[in-house]
């Protein structure tokens, strides 16, 4: 979640699933927990029956607008208006909690004056480079104050040192301050801009913007949940950018029922993320190094010094020493040259056009099926037609498995080799795997799996055992990575699960000391918290592959009493009847369930208010005490003041409620992060039917466009809406799950949702003369699908600029394989990405649809 | 049962959650341009949401209309059994002895809500029976609410006594007199039933039958004294329906492959 | 390409739900207690599906062939409450349609062939020994600096987000170990 990391620290849900209950107005936007998330439900259905409102924005009425207090329709890729809108309201309408405001965000910091944004630019921000399609943030940056330290040197003497502090104004409506900037930049947001845009009729903004905005007060809270309708964009990024803004304007972050939250789709892609099964990062978001980073000094240097992240090179280091054991060393950099280190991007699309480009030969593809989820997927099929081998792990043989005899295709010409590996299902295998709210849950083996099908641990042990015997004679120091690999999981018959459980938690390789010599962690001990690590004076004898994951396996109390490793834990304590359940799992980090909950209370350390009080500071003990652990130094007072000359969040102050930035703060202006501009600004999807109303800058400036089929009817490339004028977005159901491998085998949901349709409206079905029920067929620039029509009064077209603009939806789970088959719905959409996170503009292209 | 279909979100968990606890198999469906699938109960589709869409004044909603048996107080399909099949449970459930049953589906006549269906997949000499919901009697026996109840996400479903859902139906409409219909339909409909509900739209919208206050027991003991001379006719009337409709979908087309779409 | 006829469909129905006979209906009989038809179970674990974490609670049969489901109502996400697609997890574990041997597709075949795990995993790992000698980059100049880069082009990796903590590490160590720079997973998508 790209859009948080740079505003709070961290990309993941701020707050958790039964939180919701705590809220006095949730706002579904981008999401449709009713169908995809349907527990969400139950805490909302406990929040509504104690007054709170529901607002949903989408472009359809789904089935969370069913039960809405207050719906509004919005045309797919506009939601940096509508956020807009509201950040202009709120700020208008004075409807911020300004103590918050100047207190936890950057509000009050001063901007370097020659700054410009799309205000004055037409769209652009200042430094952008129209060659490079690329951006020189060198305008965007904090004014800089240089001060003199005093500090010790490595040999204890007193020096005086020069340290850079951020320039902060006394006022919030101060030129060049944060504040104004923002006030600036969202003035031509208006009600009738966003009416024009959006196509959302003004007084249903207006209804939105009332109910929600009314959360500024310090007795209420305001939560946003959103899924892929935020991120599946251009601007996907930005998007997110802009509801962290407008909770932060709103004061809604760190207190309960507030926060953004992101409504994750699989079952562990937040630990699958965390784990790095992404190009540019390590285990625990350590940021995987790149060319740039020729030795583990320069790599240590790019760490914050003054966050949290100041003890970023210690985890690296342990991690190095969970990966190659005894084989990192300090005298060898901790094995550092043995990372593959990246120069460019390495994500999803430039790695299906190098594998079209037949640059890549060889892949691995473990319980995933891009023939049906990829964009372009026709695109993507024919890629993987370049590839010399391919290895599937899954649990059926899905699309991916079974290219090569995909409909239309001939096997014969296919020269891939496919091995297909079964796997065991979650029942079948043991291990754990994180919610959305971060809270880890440990799943015990409960089924027996089919024939011959092995777990993944197992297959992955194996394939490492085979990959260590084939290289075990080679002398090439090309090949130490491979043989140095600590790799040590048991064989008997299987490996054991809660040894790799144990290294990602971490252990004790020596007895751990701190500076004073005293023992925090004996030798062979699991780390019971990263905190140690960070106290540690030998970190480097503490192999921990995943630093946030520190705690997650070690025994722990499950408050009655009955210690067992933390994730298993099943207690049912729920200290301050808030929902938090501290000893039922473990939710990282530290088990602190409402992230920058510093922010609960005031700057002075008392609670905004009675009914939303998490944490706060109890100046008889010194700490700040709560129902939730705070996210924050336990001891650090209130009015601590911060140490410039310090290291890490000593350089942090008692109100610096965001641990993770490196001032801080909530960053409503992210001056570092970002390739498209410090502040969200919308612009229109790649295929979009209107102009920008905005704006002479029409999509996001820095999204990079292969267009590697510019010379056929349909390939890779991008339409026009005089060929395509309707709006295409995918989405999901809830009868059915991602790529459909795991829900359109099933009978009972093949059942209730058997056949691929097309959501669209009563007046586009009148147009195109087609009837409900009827075959239809959409086009777009890359592909052409068949499948129903369902006519439905819930998808309508908008006025856009003064005229009609027509949608359709259309689920993407179908495939050729399984109960419930039909075509790959993204064989329409098209191969690009968010400027930022490269996550495809799946929400919103071009086709057009007409009768079978 | 008290259903508040102000909270429904159409998720048919309650759908799928009736047919994993009784074990019953799926259907093979189409998508005919709605949600609703199957499209209507059947002997191994006790419980079923139909998806309604309602424009009033310019405003689409959105409904999901949960069908099952109501286990009325007087369930007019026990008084019109013949052989005293059927009858009502001191919990609540309507329930059914297979072994008495002949199928003479004289009770999906006499049932105001259209409840119970025939086996049609048996052959008549496999002595194909009535299904309906029996309202998980087995787990509602032995202390356990039923899979409906017990898997609705949304808290849509509460299972209780009769009284006291009543007495928690009527406290919510006071609470919110916006948001329901001043109403709880089976309260006294057909003379009451077990199944109870909210709804923010009338209830006749939602689908509903409007009925009065009288048990239709009243009903069906008149039409059982018509009964013979017509049974026999209408068995065989819907015999040969059965027939002529599964005779018609032989040579209907299979779904669609992705090759025709490509 | 699998295309199911009807009967072929109801066939994998009735495989999936005959685990227990149909119970039929119930026996009407007032004053003795109903038993359960089939058991509840007892082993809680986490539903495989979106990111809510509801829990389960599974009963299986004799051989671990799952014959219920149900929430967990100690799980304090959902207690008790449950999805479709949850509730249908029992059809996950029992589907006829499941790998449940190594497959093997030469070049240019229009067939499967089963294969053993040992032939396999060996196969496997030589092309990858293959492809990644013949792409790898040991170092490459940044100014004028040979910088080590250690990686491959060659070999890319792409993963599901519903595998476990402890798949989805051991998957980063290994492929990190290989010089794989093309890891990319379902998050991006």
């Amino acid at each position: 979640m790209a859009g948080l990391g740079p505003t709070f620290g961290r990309g993941a849900m701020t707050n958790d699933w039964i939180d919701l209950k705590n809220s006095d107005v949730i706002f579904v936007f981008g999401a449709n927990p009713a169908s995809n998330h349907p527990a969400s439900f139950s805490w909302i259905t406990v929040a509504r029956a104690h007054g709170a409102k529901l607002v949903v924005v989408d472009p359809a009425y789904t089935r969370s607008a069913a039960v809405a207090d207050v719906y509004a329709p919005i045309r797919p890729g506009t939601n940096i208006a509508f956020l807009g809108g509201l950040i202009n309201y709120a700020l208008q309408n004075q409807l911020y909690p300004s103590e918050y405001l100047k207190a936890y965000t950057n509000a009050l910091t001063l901007i370097n004056p020659a700054y410009q944004g799309p205000a004055e630019l037409d769209g652009l921000f200042a430094g952008f480079n129209a060659e490079t399609k690329a951006y020189a943030g060198a305008t965007w940056q904090y004014q800089i104050e240089k001060i003199q330290v005093k500090v010790k040197d490595a040999a204890g003497n007193a020096i005086t040192k020069e340290v850079s502090v951020p320039k902060q104004a006394a006022a919030l409506d101060e030129p060049n301050t944060v504040f104004s900037i923002l006030k600036r930049h969202y003035a031509r947001y208006t009600p009738a801009l966003v009416e024009r845009v959006c196509g959302t009729p003004q007084e249903k903004f207006l209804e939105v913007a009332r109910t929600f905005c009314a959360t500024g007060a310090p007795d209420q809270s305001g939560t946003i949940l959103y899924a892929m309708g935020q991120t599946q964009h251009t601007v996907g990024t930005q998007n997110v950018r802009a509801m962290a803004i407008l909770q932060l304007i709103l004061g809604n972050i760190g207190i309960p029922g507030g926060g953004v939250n992101a409504l994750r789709g699989e079952s562990n892609v937040q630990g699958s993320t965390d784990m790095a099964l992404l190009f540019g990062d390590l285990p625990g978001y350590l940021g995987a190094p790149t060319d740039r980073h020729a030795d583990l000094q320069t790599y240590a240097a790019k760490f914050d010094a003054t966050s949290y992240w100041v003890n970023g090179p210690r985890f690296v280091v342990n991690l190095l020493k969970a990966w190659y054991g005894d084989a990192a060393k300090k005298e060898n950099n901790y094995a550092y040259d043995y990372l593959p280190k990246t120069s460019g991007n390495y994500s999803w699309i430039p790695l299906f056009q190098a594998m079209r480009a037949g640059k890549i030969k060889g892949l691995f593809c473990m319980g995933m099926n891009p023939a049906v989820s990829g964009p372009n997927a026709r695109m993507e099929r024919l890629a993987l037609a370049n590839l010399d081998w391919l290895v599937v792990m899954d649990l059926f043989e899905t699309e991916t498995a079974s290219f090569w005899k995909a409909p239309g295709v001939d096997p014969q010409t296919i020269q891939t080799e496919v091995f297909a590996l079964p796997a065991l299902d979650a029942m079948e295998k043991e291990g754990s795997i994180v919610t959305s709210g971060r809270r880890i849950q440990w799943r015990p083996r409960v089924a027996a799996g089919p024939g011959d099908a092995k777990s993944d641990i197992w297959i992955l042990n194996r394939l490492a055992n085979a990959l260590k015997a084939v290289y075990a004679h080679s002398t090439d120091p090309k090949d130490r990575p491979i043989l140095d690999l600590n790799w040590v999981y048991g064989d008997d018959p299987d490996p054991d699960v809660w040894l790799v459980a144990r290294e990602i938690n971490g252990y004790a390789l020596d007895d751990v000391k701190d500076a004073t010599g005293k023992v925090l962690l004996e030798k062979g001990a699991l780390l019971p918290a990263f905190a140690t690590i960070a106290s540690a004076a030998n970190f480097d004898a503490i192999a921990c592959g995943n630093w946030l994951y520190a705690g997650y396996f070690a025994p722990a109390d499950d408050g009655r009493g009955i210690w067992r490793p933390a994730a298993r834990r099943r207690g049912q304590k729920d200290p301050g009847d808030l929902g938090l359940f501290p000893y039922w799992g473990y939710t990282w980090p530290a088990n602190r369930h409402i992230l920058y909950n510093r922010a609960s209370a005031r700057p002075d350390g008392a609670p905004w208010s009675e009914n939303k009080k998490l944490i706060w500071w109890d100046a008889a003990t010194k700490k700040w005490t709560g129902y939730d652990v705070p996210d924050f130094v336990a001891t650090k007072a209130p009015d601590a003041k911060a140490d410039p000359a310090g290291a890490g969040l000593a350089t942090q102050a008692g109100t610096d409620a965001f641990i993770m930035k490196a001032d801080g703060k909530g960053w409503l202006f992210a001056p570092t992060g970002l390739a498209d501009g410090p502040l969200p600004e919308h612009y229109e999807p790649l295929e979009s039917p209107v102009q920008n109303a905005l704006s002479g800058c029409q999509c996001n400036p820095v999204v990079k466009v292969w267009n590697t089929d510019k010379d056929k009817a349909i390939g890779d490339h991008i339409g026009v809406c005089e060929q395509y004028p309707v709006i295409c977005t995918t989405f999901r159901l809830g009868e059915h799950w991602q790529a459909g491998a795991m829900s359109r085998t099933l009978p009972w949901l093949a059942e209730i949702q058997p056949e691929l349709f097309v959501l669209l409206g009563p007046d586009l079905a009148r147009a195109r003369g087609i009837a409900n029920g009827d075959q239809v067929k959409v086009r777009s620039a890359r592909g052409e699908i068949q499948a129903v029509a369902m006519i439905s009064a819930r998808l309508k077209a908008l006025i856009v600029d003064g005229k009609p603009v027509h949608l359709v939806r259309i689920p993407w789970h179908w495939g050729w394989q399984g109960l419930a088959t039909g075509a790959c719905v993204n064989d329409l959409s098209p191969h690009v990405g968010d400027g930022n996170t490269m996550i495809p503009e799946y929400k919103a292209f071009l086709v057009d649809v007409r009768k079978a | 049962m008290l259903i508040d279909e102000t909270r429904c979100t159409g998720c048919r968990a309650c759908q799928v959650a009736c047919k994993q606890w009784n074990d019953l198999p799926a259907e093979t469906t189409r998508n005919r341009g709605t949600y609703t699938n199957p499209p209507a109960l059947s002997a191994n589709t006790w419980s079923l949401i139909e998806f309604k869409e309602i424009e009033t004044r310019g405003q689409i909603g959105f409904y999901f209309l949960r069908r099952a048996c109501m286990h009325c107080e007087h369930p007019a399909c026990a008084s019109a059994c013949l052989v005293g099949a059927l009858h009502k449970t001191a919990e609540g459930p309507v329930l059914y002895d297979d072994h008495k049953c002949i199928g003479c589906r004289y009770c999906m006549i006499a049932c105001p809500f259209g409840i119970p269906t025939f086996d049609w997949n048996k052959g008549l000499l496999d002595q194909p029976l009535i299904r309906k919901c029996v309202f998980c009697a087995d787990r509602v026996q032995n202390g356990l609410t039923p899979a409906c109840a017990k898997a609705c996400p949304s808290r849509v479903i509460l299972f209780g006594g009769r009284d006291e859902l009543i007495a928690e139906g009527e406290a919510r409409i006071r609470q919110s007199p916006g948001r329901y219909v001043n109403r709880i339909y089976g309260k006294a409909e057909a003379g009451g039933t077990s199944v109870l509900y909210l709804s923010s739209i009338p209830f006749e919208q939602l689908g509903l039958p409007r009925l009065d206050s009288a048990p239709v027991t009243v009903l069906s003991e008149w039409v059982m004294r018509y009964t013979l001379p017509f049974a026999a006719a209408w068995g065989a009337a819907l015999t040969g329906l059965a027939l002529l409709v599964r005779w018609r979908n032989r040579g209907k087309p299979k779904r669609p492959s992705s090759k025709e779409a490509a | 390409m699998r295309k199911l006829t009807r009967r072929q469909f109801l066939q994998v129905s009735a495989a999936v739900s005959s685990s227990l006979l149909l119970p039929g209906a119930v026996q009407a009989s007032d004053g003795e207690k109903l038993a359960l038809h089939k058991k509840i179970g007892e082993t809680a674990t986490i539903c495989p599906y979106c990111s809510c974490g509801c829990g389960l609670v599974i009963a299986t049969d004799e051989k671990g062939h799952v014959v219920n489901v149900e929430g967990d109502p100690e799980n304090p996400i959902n207690r008790g409450a449950l999805c479709p697609k949850a509730i249908s997890v029992r059809q996950l574990s029992n589907s006829p349609l499941r790998l449940a041997k190594v497959m093997y597709r030469a070049p240019g075949a229009t067939q499967w062939e089963a294969k053993s795990w040992e032939w396999a995993l060996e196969q496997i790992a030589r092309r990858a020994q293959e492809t990644r000698d013949a792409s790898f980059v040991r170092t490459v100049k940044v100014g004028d600096k040979d910088v080590p880069v250690n990686r491959t082009e060659g070999v890319a990796f792409i993963g599901g987000a519903a595998n476990n903590n402890e798949d989805c590490y051991l998957a980063t160590k290994l492929m990190r170990a290989l010089g794989l720079v093309y890891v990319e997973h379902q998050a991006r998508l």
